[in-house]
């Protein structure tokens, strides 16, 4: 999954000339916490509403007035993301350096822009529960083939797989975690168990022996 | 002032033998039925027609449907939801289908003409069926067609869903719609199929607050079930005061159920129908229109889907299970069932983590009616 197709587009900007009370406004008014700012035409900087907030606060030492300009309390330079990067990546960057969103730049053009609201957006396409669909969890072994036993499995019994996240486990096992469309993933469990796979959902029922 | 609906070729309706949504359990409860004397005879509802059918779905589905019944292929049968081993194709399907929808069809229509007051269909209860498509083991939804039958007639309607599984395709087409009520108490879709039906699942539009989900642990047992659905259905009923209620009544979410992992007893389910029964005369002017749903284990479903006859029909529950039908249905039984109307005091034992457990439903109940709370004022 690629920055292009869950970012936000177009991305709504402001002149580095805007007074701080009219970018407040404009935050506002559109429910928007970051607003990119362009000086002729080119990215200079982002500005949040945290910023003009801390900006203009009467607990600040120095406030700034409503008619100063963003430029004086915008961020710049700004991180960006290439809409060709893996979403992966764009999460990193947003996770090491504790912002909430990527201006994205095709060359110098602003093309998009990605909030941290988008990669829970992405989380959730990525986890299939947009689906009906039941979780299936199954711990592997790590080494290769593992997983092409499981999805060999589930395919001759005919069963679609809406999405397959894996995360490392305690004891070097690799977690698997499916959701699967069939409301039959107790049957399901029993025959993987019988072929020596470790189901850890559906569990046995603790009443069965 | 009950009514028992039925016809033989609900039978019909079957995936095949190896699907859990076998006809044989219908068969063996009206034998149940049979056996204990009762004498029961069921209403045959015609047919519902395909205008019926397409009051609730597209014609494109609809479509799809009547060719792969007849052998013609569909190369997109899959984006209908057919085809897959939850609903595999199978001859007449339509038909099949559209008896069972007839049936629910016409209790409300018995409802509506001031004829009974509490019917049960004895099928249906395809809750999962959309719009669009067919989905765990649901090809039209009889449930949305009665419905939408008794809107037409000017009435509020309630639905209950105490499958085992989250009813959301009754929700998904009332989601807007603010005369229906939809209440579903389930296992939590965290887990189990179709992984809807969260608490913040609460309507839309004018219907915000008429979308409610009681979503619970897997191994949750008789008390904490029972304490969740009083702590939020009375009240729901209460507050919406609707013209009748429609229950989907499925038996899964019994201990023994292959499917699931909630632990009713049957005698859960004797207090569950008991309590129904009340709160429709209570808030619904004692209408109400009940059909079955899923639950897969024969001799469960048998014993539970009778206790409901039974207690709609106001006749006593018998103790021992009539040793002629015990004879005639042992080869799908099992071994080693009791002779007993109910499960046996014993049936499960104390299981672990119920403490934790029962925290988390409460959690979940009080959550949810603090969101109800400001929705409802």
């Amino acid at each position: 999954m690629l920055v292009n197709e869950i970012m936000r587009r177009p991305v709504t900007v402001i002149e580095a000339a805007t007074p701080l009370g009219e970018a407040f406004r404009q935050l506002q008014a559109r429910g928007f916490r970051h607003l990119p700012v362009v000086d002729r035409g080119r990215l200079v900087g982002i500005v949040t509403d945290r910023d003009l907030r801390l900006a203009t606060s009467s607990l600040s030492p120095a406030p700034r007035t409503a008619l100063e300009p963003v430029s004086l309390v915008m961020t710049s330079p700004v991180l960006t993301a290439d809409p060709l990067d893996p979403v992966e990546d764009a999460a990193r960057i947003m996770r090491d350096r504790k912002i909430g969103c990527l201006p994205v730049l095709d060359g110098s053009d602003l093309v998009g822009i990605l909030t941290g609201m988008d990669l829970l957006d992405a989380l959730i396409l990525l986890t299939g529960v947009t689906k009906p669909s039941s979780r299936l969890e199954v711990a592997l072994a790590d080494r290769p083939g593992e997983l092409a036993r499981l999805t060999a499995f589930l395919a001759a019994r005919h069963v679609n797989i809406h999405s397959i996240l894996t995360h490392p486990g305690a004891d070097a096992r690799v977690r698997t975690v499916l959701r699967v469309g069939s409301s039959q993933t107790r049957p399901l469990a029993e025959a993987l168990r019988t072929d020596g796979f470790e189901v850890l959902w559906p569990a046995q029922k603790p009443w069965q022996p | 002032m009950a009514a028992l609906i039925h016809r033989a070729e609900y039978a019909g309706y079957d995936f095949g033998p190896e699907h859990p949504f076998a006809p044989a359990r219908l068969d063996m409860l009206l034998d149940l039925l049979q056996s204990l004397g009762h004498g029961v005879s069921p209403i045959a509802a015609p047919a519902a027609t395909r205008a019926e059918i397409l009051a609730i779905h597209d014609e494109a589905y609809v479509s799809a449907v009547e060719a792969l019944d007849q052998g013609r292929p569909a190369p997109d049968a899959e984006r209908f939801g057919l085809g897959t081993p939850d609903n595999p194709i199978f001859p007449d399907m339509d038909l099949a289908t559209r008896w069972l929808v007839g049936g629910t069809l016409h209790g409300a229509r018995m409802l509506m003409a001031g004829q009974e007051q509490r019917v049960l269909q004895l099928g249906g209860g395809l809750h999962h069926a959309q719009k669009d498509h067919a989905a765990g083991f649901c090809l039209y939804n009889d449930l949305a067609v009665a419905i939408q039958a008794l809107l037409e007639h000017g009435w509020r309607v309630a639905y209950l869903d105490i499958d085992l599984h989250h009813g959301d395709g009754v929700q998904d087409l009332f989601y807007g719609n603010d005369r229906v009520l939809t209440l579903s108490i389930h296992e939590s879709g965290h887990y189990l199929y179709p992984g809807s039906g969260h608490i913040q699942d609460l309507g839309n539009g004018p219907a915000r607050g008429l979308s409610v989900n009681i979503p619970l642990e897997p191994f949750t047992e008789a008390g904490d079930y029972l304490e969740a659905f009083d702590a939020v259905v009375p009240r729901a009923l209460a507050w919406f005061a609707p013209d009748v209620l429609v229950v989907q009544a499925g038996a899964d979410a019994h201990f023994a159920d292959p499917l699931g992992d909630l632990a009713l007893t049957t005698q859960a389910f004797q207090s569950l129908y008991e309590r129904i029964f009340s709160l429709a005369d209570a808030h619904a002017q004692g209408r109400v229109l009940l059909t079955l749903g899923g639950g897969y284990e024969a001799q469960v479903v048998a014993r539970v889907w009778a206790i409901l006859c039974l207690t709609l029909l106001g006749l006593p529950l018998p103790e021992h299970l009539p040793a002629v039908w015990m004879d005639r249905w042992r080869h799908l039984l099992g071994p080693g069932i009791p002779g007993e109307l109910h499960d046996p005091a014993s049936a499960l034992p104390d299981l672990p983590g119920r403490e934790a457990r029962s925290r988390r439903n409460r959690d979940v109940v009080t959550r949810l009616l603090d969101s109800l709370h400001r929705l409802w004022l």
